[in-house]
């Protein structure tokens, strides 16, 4: 009996997929021609969505972290905490592959950190866990060619084409075929909630939920705190004498010559400090940026076969940029807690 | 070039191209630590998690070197 139900579930679930991947092929080539793989708007600052919360305006990727955070606690309360009530030793189903996840990185930062890994971990393990979900979750199809419709503002626009009525919602989509060029109007600057009424004419898409590695603040900001939090565990380890890292007046006095010389290489990590930063928030915004527009780039010139090997590239690096950021920020960290002269001391 | 405006973001384009180029250097050094690394986890797969960590650093590093020339493409293209 359960072996039947088993197999009727599998069944199912194989169905859906069959089914999924003919929808796609009837949308995109049989179909009405209308559901063409709608490439986003390739811009670099994010759009605003129009919600604002006291004159501060919410931007997509602000919601699409938003979105992320919400899924790690819901992950946090209803799976981690629904186990830890339950009180049962045997973990299983989701929470097994959680733990898993969390035990690969916890023995990465043990490795690293040695005794300090204990206090060391919140923190990288944090932005894995922030960088994990976002870059994961900003793959859902929908997530960057949902939106609102808008006029262009310079360039090139498409025409807009009538899906179907919800209510009074209407639901268009943009025709690729039909290309049309921005009118400049003179004499409209104070637009705004005219053309909430009137449709435009030559449009693009701002998407309600872009990923948000692809603006420049998310991974920027993690950046900035992996970095602030090296110079805070190195004073916590090593007391106010970890700046001599940075100007080692001490070595400038006594050393002579050599200490010269260090106490401009010390400059130099002074340096290396800042562009830490850039270089920690260009790689994860790099890579995602990249990975979003070969996605629409490809997406608008093949439609079934190729994007979905690249969709699983992006799964892959996704993943991988996470652990890249969470390997380095560990590996600052667990190094500025380690005193330097005791190692030149040997 | 009787548009003076669009030569120079032309060139600013092609500037931003340019920078890319040194995207050939990361792709080396990252398959060039790719490269030793497989090789010592061949030679001694007991050191495996050591050898991975230590060649996906020095890949990272590598690697930031084409994220500073994508920097300097985007300041030429978005900030110049």
């Amino acid at each position: 009996m359960s072996e039947e139900q088993t197999k009727k579930g599998f069944n199912w679930r194989k169905w859906v997929i069959y089914f999924c991947i003919l929808a796609g092929i009837y949308s995109a080539f049989l179909g009405p021609s209308i559901l063409k793989p709608i490439s986003p708007v390739v811009v670099l600052p994010a759009e605003p969505t129009g919600l604002s919360i006291g004159g501060f305006e919410i931007t997509n990727t602000m919601l699409a972290t938003l979105l992320a955070d919400l899924i790690l606690l819901t992950i946090a309360v209803f799976v981690v905490g629904k186990f830890m009530r339950s009180g049962s030793l045997v973990p299983g189903g989701f929470y097994n592959a959680f733990e898993a996840l969390v035990e690969f990185l916890w023995n990465t930062v043990e490795g690293a950190a040695g005794k300090w890994a204990f206090r060391i971990f919140p923190v990288p393990a944090t932005i894995f866990l922030l960088i994990f979900v976002a870059n994961l979750v900003k793959l859902v199809p929908g997530f960057e060619s949902i939106g609102r419709i808008k006029e262009v503002h310079h360039g090139y626009g498409y025409a807009p084409v009538l899906l179907t009525k919800v209510g009074n919602l209407s639901i268009y989509t943009i025709d690729k075929a039909q290309k049309r060029e921005h009118v400049a109007k003179e004499g409209e600057h104070g637009e705004g909630h005219v053309d909430q009424e009137k449709l435009c004419e030559a449009c693009e898409i701002v998407p309600f939920l872009r990923g948000s590695a692809t603006d420049l603040n998310f991974p920027f900001a993690l950046a900035f705190i992996a970095v602030l939090m090296t110079q805070v565990y190195g004073v916590w380890a090593l007391g106010i004498g970890y700046f001599e890292k940075f100007i080692p007046i001490r070595q400038l006095i006594k050393g002579g010559a050599m200490g010269a010389i260090n106490f401009i290489v010390g400059i130099l990590e002074l340096i290396l400090e800042f562009a830490k930063i850039l270089s920690f928030g260009f790689r994860l915004f790099g890579n995602i940026f990249a990975g979003t527009l070969l996605l629409s780039i490809v997406g608008a010139l093949t439609a079934v076969l190729v994007p979905v090997g690249l969709y699983f590239f992006e799964v892959f690096f996704g993943i991988i940029q996470a652990y890249v950021f969470y390997l380095l920020a560990t590996i600052f960290i667990s190094g500025a807690t380690v005193s330097h002269h005791a190692e030149e001391a040997h | 070039m009787n548009d003076p405006e669009a030569f120079v973001s032309g060139l600013k384009l092609l500037g931003a191209g340019l920078a890319m180029i040194s995207a050939i250097g990361a792709g080396f050094g990252v398959g060039l630590a790719a490269f030793g690394g497989v090789q010592a986890m061949g030679r001694n797969p007991d050191a495996a998690p050591i050898i991975q960590t230590n060649m996906i650093l020095g890949m990272a590093f590598a690697e930031a070197i084409a994220i500073y020339a994508l920097a300097v493409a985007l300041i030429i293209i978005f900030a110049a």
